[in-house]
């Protein structure tokens, strides 16, 4: 029978008898039910507005707690309804505007005081979310309808199917609100970080706590909730603008409500404790290119610097289109296959052989090439079925990208890159490409996001799943423009990287200017504030003007949501993330200037130590040459000795001091003789 | 009140060997008069004249509204004998605060037929109030209808004075009766009670006083005249004009007060007047009676028609 089978997957399962008394069918809960909690209201039907499967209309007393947004349960005859409001309307019994006219001969002030007031509804279109049973499925019964209580969002949402039983995989969201109820809403991780489905895509206008405080928030609600049975998870963070993501392990002075809320969540209000940065130096080569250059926060705040080996396999990010044919793609693996990395021997450009490591060596088997060919001068124009002009484009860029991504591309090839196979459970990465030119923070999305890929499937990152945020996901995936490099990533992130746990909570100010792929591909989607303009593009058709409005006009801290469990967007509100945000961080902790290069060097070293003084090691870099110092502050981060001055001093090797020539003496003249030729 | 399955009805009266119908008899909706002239006595002054009553001046809470309804269906023949089954039903809705609610509202629903085609129907109608029609005469179904229209008529007006006996009762308010007052003594002589009638199949002159009462401006009220009536209930009435007539019909706006005696001042007449006139708007659109018919009466006929749904 189609109630047991209702009973017993709802009611049985759902902890939460207080509330679910009124999922009984006896007819004596429901008389109980009518007298504690009163109906706010009772669907009607029209032929022009009939009630159907999918939507259904109800009426209410002017004052009433509904709103858009809310949800219902409506009961009637065994069939359980649960709705959510999806517009509204208000009416009274008059025919025509000019009947008001005519009524108040034309004077807009006796208009206001006609002795009656007119009989008016309230009227409420609302789209099923949930019917129980399921089958048959049928036209929504005429009629009470209740405000839901918690047990009844729980139902309405389907998160009976996920947050209860032995293993549950609920991920807290927020709280939906409405009539002075506020119910906890449920992602299921499954449908959020894979396998099921996977990928977050937030919207909304900048400035209203939207994008960067819901993926905080969120972030932290899935490393204090996901469950230990589905593995381990970290985060990495792209900050592309700004200090939006600069102090997530900074906390932050929340009020009581948002405590409460946070409590009412089963939350903890705490930052991140796991957090590493990781910005590019500016062109100086040891000033960090972030905003996160505070004293205080030097100790987790690295370099991300990469060298010719790790830049070569993303030439095509680097590189223009147009640069990249066919015989400069020949080139180039020509390049990474044979040359880099390992000796190259060819006799006929040199002797000894090459060992390409680095730009600069790099930039020396070029000059081979090109001597060798002058040598054969006039006429020879290929050099191992390469073209020379293949060469000297490829040459010329590659040569280049230290130039223009200074201070990511290192010359010297030292890297330092992030924990490759050392991804901690529940520890955030963020890599500050803010400062970056848009060439360099392509090749940063690139190579990070396919390194991960290629650790996660071969199941040595670390970690079991990896969420990854980019902001401006507009910028990185445009819906128009040219097919690049990034954006075919991201597209294949977005279709493939569930599988491997490789998860994309993106944002963007306007969804519509995004490659519809991209964003169509995430499973749950939240909505903050946004502009109309936006909202009327084609995109948004299937949400009510009434919901649009709302959207429209949110205020901070409340988010509509998609979820694949949720047959319709729910409004739900957050607290305040419980991390510094960028205006506050940016008054506590205020960038450090940038030093000249022995105190630059100096702030390096106390941040891997911090009984290094300054003076000591400025008075240590005297007359020392820069690359050398480079290469030094570059081999003591790599190691992390336990006494970093000391290790610092021994790579730099013993100052050789200037040496003053005392010029020799001459040798005496011989001595004038008479001899006439001796003069 | 049980709700009435008038189809269920009309299967169980075929199995008793009744003749199964279904049409909506003519006049079924209200009550019928017929038109004629009853010179009715001047009160004031000596001649018919228009007075202008001045302002719309509200009035003051509360204010009570008091209507019924009724319709009827027929639904089986017992020979010839048509067997009708009406339903009726009254409420005074009392506005406080510009709202209006309901205080008060009877609903009924009666058979209406010659004794013998009841008896015909068995039990069928059991739970039902019955009317029974005079058997006089053998049956004729035109004429049956038509008595049973007029029982039914009736039947509201008792009603009607049912609820305004048990609204006076629970309340020394004001209380406007959509129609005559004469229907009941008590009514007649209650000091604040107000009945209005659009109908004007009666009229009160004749001749140029009546010519005089139909051209009544706008804002105006006649002199106060005490109707001729063939009832126990004497009250005092005056025409009073709601909206310009000019360009439309005679009786455009044109609505009859009745009041009690003690009501008929002049300073009475003309200050019930003026808060008649506030009463003007809302308008009570879409009725195409909407400029005689006030607001309030008009939203109790709208609660009274939601309430007494189909009953086919």
């Amino acid at each position: 029978m189609a109630f047991t089978r209702w009973s017993s997957t709802s009611a049985l399962r759902y902890e939460a008898p207080l509330d679910l008394v009124h999922f009984s069918r006896s007819p004596k809960h429901i008389v109980n039910m009518l007298e504690s909690h009163p109906p706010v209201g009772r669907v009607v039907a029209t032929e022009l507005k009939p009630s159907t499967p999918h939507q259904f209309f109800f009426w209410t007393a002017r004052e009433s707690p509904i709103g858009i947004g809310a949800i219902v349960r409506v009961e009637e005859q065994g069939r359980v309804v649960f709705g959510v409001v999806t517009d509204g309307f208000a009416y009274s019994d008059m025919v025509t505007p000019m009947h008001a006219v005519i009524a108040a001969d034309g004077d807009p002030v006796a208009a206001g005081i006609e002795p009656t007031a007119r009989a008016e509804i309230r009227l409420f279109s609302a789209a099923v979310l949930r019917q129980m049973p399921e089958e048959p499925l049928q036209p929504v019964p005429l009629g009470p309808v209740w405000l839901a209580s918690d047990a009844d969002v729980v139902l309405a949402l389907r998160m009976d199917s996920y947050t209860t039983g032995d293993r549950p995989t609920g991920i807290p969201v927020g709280l939906y609100a409405a009539g002075g109820l506020e119910s906890p809403v449920y992602l299921d991780c499954d449908f959020l970080l894979g396998p099921e489905a996977a990928h977050l895509n937030i919207t909304g206008v900048s400035g209203l706590a939207t994008k960067t405080s819901a993926v905080e928030f969120l972030l932290s609600s899935i490393f204090q909730t996901f469950p230990r049975h589905k593995g381990s998870v970290a985060a990495l963070c792209f900050n592309v603008k700004g200090p939006d993501l600069c102090f997530l392990d900074q906390p932050a002075a929340l009020n009581e409500e948002d405590r409460r809320l946070y409590a009412k969540l089963g939350l903890q209000p705490e930052p991140f404790s796991n957090v590493r940065y990781y910005a590019p130096f500016k062109g100086d080569g040891v000033n960090l290119n972030t905003l996160r250059t505070h004293d205080a926060l030097a100790a987790n705040t690295e370099p991300l610097v990469w060298g010719l080996h790790e830049v070569l396999d993303y030439a095509e990010v680097v590189l223009n289109r147009d640069d990249v044919d066919a015989k400069a793609d020949a080139f180039i693996d020509f390049l990474g296959e044979r040359v880099v990395g390992r000796e190259y021997q060819d006799e006929m450009l040199r002797g000894k052989p090459f060992l390409v490591q680095s730009f600069a060596d790099l930039e020396e088997f070029f000059r081979a090439i090109f001597d060798f060919m002058e040598v054969l001068g006039k006429g020879a124009e290929v050099w191992k079925t390469h073209h020379l002009a293949t060469i000297r484009k490829v040459r010329n860029r590659l040569s280049n990208i230290s130039t223009r991504s200074k201070g990511l591309v290192t010359d010297d090839g030292v890297a330092h890159d992030l924990p490759w196979g050392r991804f901690a459970d529940r520890s955030v990465h963020v890599v500050d490409v803010a400062g970056l030119d848009p060439l360099a923070q392509d090749l940063v999305f690139a190579r990070i996001v396919s390194k991960l890929r290629e650790h996660l499937e071969r199941r040595d990152l670390g970690v079991d799943h990896v969420v990854v945020f980019v902001d401006e996901l507009n910028k990185y995936a445009p819906a128009d423009g040219a097919d690049t490099y990034v954006r075919k990533m991201l597209l294949d992130l977005s279709e493939r990287g569930r599988y491997l746990g490789l998860v994309l909570f993106s944002a963007q100010q306007f969804r519509s200017q995004v490659q519809r792929r991209v964003v169509g591909n995430a499973g749950t989607g939240i909505y903050g504030r946004m502009d109309m303009d936006e909202l009327a593009t084609p995109g948004y058709a299937t949400i009510s003007p009434a919901t649009k409005i709302k959207l429209a006009t949110l205020p901070k801290g409340e988010l509509m949501v998609r979820h694949p469990h949720f047959t319709q967007p729910i409004f739900v509100k957050f607290p305040r993330p419980a991390v510094l945000n960028s205006r506050e961080g940016i008054e506590r902790f205020p960038p450090a200037t940038d030093l000249p290069f022995p105190e630059a060097v100096a702030r390096q070293m106390r941040g891997l130590d911090r009984r290094v003084g300054a003076d000591a090691v400025c008075a240590l870099l005297e007359g020392r040459r820069e690359d050398d110092v480079r290469r030094a502050l570059s081999a003591t981060r790599r190691e992390r000795p336990a006494d970093a001055y000391a290790f610092f001093a021994a790579c730099l090797g013993r100052r050789v001091n200037g040496e003053v020539v005392i010029p020799r003496r001459g040798i005496p003249a011989v001595k004038r003789t008479d001899d006439a030729y001796g003069r | 009140m049980p709700a009435t399955n008038l189809a269920h009805l009309r299967r169980v009266l075929a199995v008793r060997g009744l003749t199964p119908a279904s049409a909506i008899p003519d006049a079924s909706g209200g009550r019928t008069e017929e038109a004629c002239v009853r010179p009715a006595r001047l009160v004031e002054g000596s001649s018919l004249a228009w007075r202008p009553v001045g302002a719309p001046e509200a009035w003051p809470d509360p204010l009570a509204f008091l209507d019924g309804i009724q319709r009827s269906e027929l639904i089986a023949y017992a020979g010839a004998a048509p067997i009708v089954v009406g339903e009726i039903a009254a409420a005074v809705r009392e506005r406080d605060g510009r709202r209006l609610t309901t205080v008060l509202a009877e609903r009924r629903v009666i058979a209406i037929a010659r004794p013998s085609a009841l008896a015909a129907s068995g039990d069928a109608l059991d739970g039902l109030e019955s009317v029974a029609l005079p058997e006089d005469a053998p049956p004729h179904p035109v004429r049956d209808l038509f008595n049973a229209a007029r029982a039914l008529d009736r039947a509201r007006g008792s009603l009607e004075l049912l609820v305004g006996d048990r609204f006076r009762q629970r309340s020394a308010g004001w209380l406007v009766v959509d129609g005559s007052l004469t229907e009941s003594p008590g009514w007649a002589a209650d000091p604040r009670m107000l009945g209005i009638s659009k109908s004007h199949a009666t009229l009160p002159f004749e001749g140029v006083e009546l010519e005089r009462y139909l051209r009544l401006p706008y804002g105006h009220r006649s002199s106060v005249y005490a109707p001729q009536t063939r009832s126990l209930a004497p009250v005092h009435a005056w025409a009073l004009r709601l909206w310009p007539w000019e360009g439309k019909d005679l009786f455009h706006g044109l609505v009859r007060i009745e009041v009690a005696p003690l009501n008929g001042s002049t300073e009475t007449a003309d200050l019930l007047s003026r808060r008649l006139l506030a009463e003007r708007a809302p308008l009570s659109t879409p009725d195409p009676r909407w400029d005689r018919l006030l607001y309030g009466i008009h939203s109790v006929e709208q609660y009274l028609r939601a309430q007494v749904r189909s009953t086919a």
